[in-house]
């Protein structure tokens, strides 16, 4: 076959990328091995070709993929995929259910200090146990939250892509894990039991007339003197 | 998720040369693959092919967008230049070459024309075979063979022409 330039240029990615017909190839490089400007042309082609795909991804900012959970997941109310299965994980870390565990927790901590347990008595101030706990459950909240929501995504394409054919109103079956039988427990009224028990273990020590023992009572509905618990109640 | 991310984001970037547009258009991809996932059919192909349809499609929208929007300001064609020679210096040696290099293979694919531009980053920084860059393009085979080879050619020559050493 009769080469030249023209050719050289319309078929050299064929040439780089194996493509061409045993004559043409042949024809190809009894060209470029007698033209100085297509031998040129062939190296400087193939070299960026090779060095392009030799370039790594550019690594995006580490905050993106959590902004495309957000624009996807977050403010947009989408109804959950199976509320069943996804439903109990945020109310668990929501920070209102989170915070019912702690004043439990923290009222366990006064009676005991209150019926005069030695060891509790300095150690555990009621409010920087809440102080702190609050933090550690925004914390905790805030990992949860993204995790769940990561899950969702993957979990929501794929099931998708894979119930193609058939009805998506199931694509999963619920798994045994879920807590009770009742409903979103702790969305609806997630502080209801820690209430409950807040207000029954102390009345046992109510006898005492101890101070803490009343504290006790009053953490979750009424500690006006302290700041940080309307602050923590603002942001609840 | 971090994959698909990367990828969009990485045909984003190399598209627009700018890290700020293609985290917004990143966002909007995946705004829009969730609309129309419920109306997503394989025979519409691979999903990787489905979503890099979808961004090519912002891309075109966002490319047609501020190709008016230049008309009345220049200050985004300075942006990506100032941010990339800003970036290298910190980093260690190797890394630093490797991200100069990128920098201008960056700066060669801003001065291709978009139709280049796009069938070049798909086949040879996205590594998607000539049957799957027909599927995004929508364009006859030979017509994206002939739109590489030229997007390749050029970018060469202009690689040349801002005197980077050819590999
Ligand atoms: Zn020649």
């Amino acid at each position: 076959m009769d080469w030249n330039c023209t050719l050289t240029e319309e078929r050299l990615s064929d040439f780089i990328e194996g493509a061409l017909a045993p004559e043409d190839a042949a024809a190809f490089s009894a060209h470029t091995k007698t033209c100085a400007a297509c031998a040129k042309l062939v190296a400087q082609v193939s070299g960026l070709v090779s060095r392009m795909q030799h370039t790594a991804p550019v690594k995006e900012s580490p905050l993106l993929v959590g902004k495309i959970l957000e624009a996807t997941l977050g403010p947009r109310k989408r109804k959950p995929v199976s509320p069943g299965w996804f439903g109990w994980i945020p109310a668990i870390w929501h920070p209102r259910f989170a915070m019912g565990i702690v004043t439990v927790a923290a009222s366990v901590v006064i009676v005991l200090h209150a019926s005069g347990s030695p060891a509790a008595r300095t150690s555990l101030n009621p409010v920087n146990l809440v102080r702190g706990a609050n933090r550690q459950i925004h914390l905790t909240y805030a990992h949860g939250a993204k995790f769940v929501n990561g899950l969702r995504v993957v979990y929501e394409i794929q099931s998708r892509l894979s119930s193609q054919p058939e009805s998506m109103s199931e694509p999963i079956s619920v798994p045994a894990t879920r807590p009770s039988g009742e409903p979103q427990p702790g969305q609806k009224q997630p502080s209801a039991e820690p209430h409950e028990k807040s207000q029954t273990v102390p009345h046992s020590n109510r006898r005492d007339g101890r101070g803490g023992a009343e504290m006790a009572v009053m953490l979750p509905n009424r500690f006006p003197s302290s700041s940080s618990i309307s602050a923590l109640r603002s942001s609840l | 998720m971090r994959r698909h991310t990367r990828r969009v984001f990485n045909l984003c970037y190399r598209f627009t040369g700018n890290s700020t547009s293609a985290e917004d258009l990143s966002q909007e991809v995946f705004l829009r693959i969730f609309r129309t996932l419920p109306s997503y059919q394989s025979s519409q192909g691979a999903f990787p092919t489905w979503l890099t349809s979808v961004t090519r499609n912002l891309l075109v929208d966002h490319y047609r967008r501020s190709r008016r929007d230049r008309m009345t300001d220049s200050i985004d064609d300075a942006m990506p230049q100032l941010e990339e020679r800003h970036s290298p210096a910190r980093m260690p040696d190797k890394l630093a070459q490797a991200s100069e290099l990128s920098a201008q293979l960056q700066r060669g694919l801003a001065r291709l024309s978009p139709e280049l531009r796009e069938a070049v980053i798909l086949r040879d920084l996205q590594g998607l075979d000539y049957a799957e860059i027909r599927g995004v393009l929508q364009v006859p085979e030979g017509t994206v063979k002939s739109r590489i080879n030229r997007g390749r050619i050029e970018l060469a020559r202009i690689l040349e022409e801002m005197g980077v050493r050819p590999a």
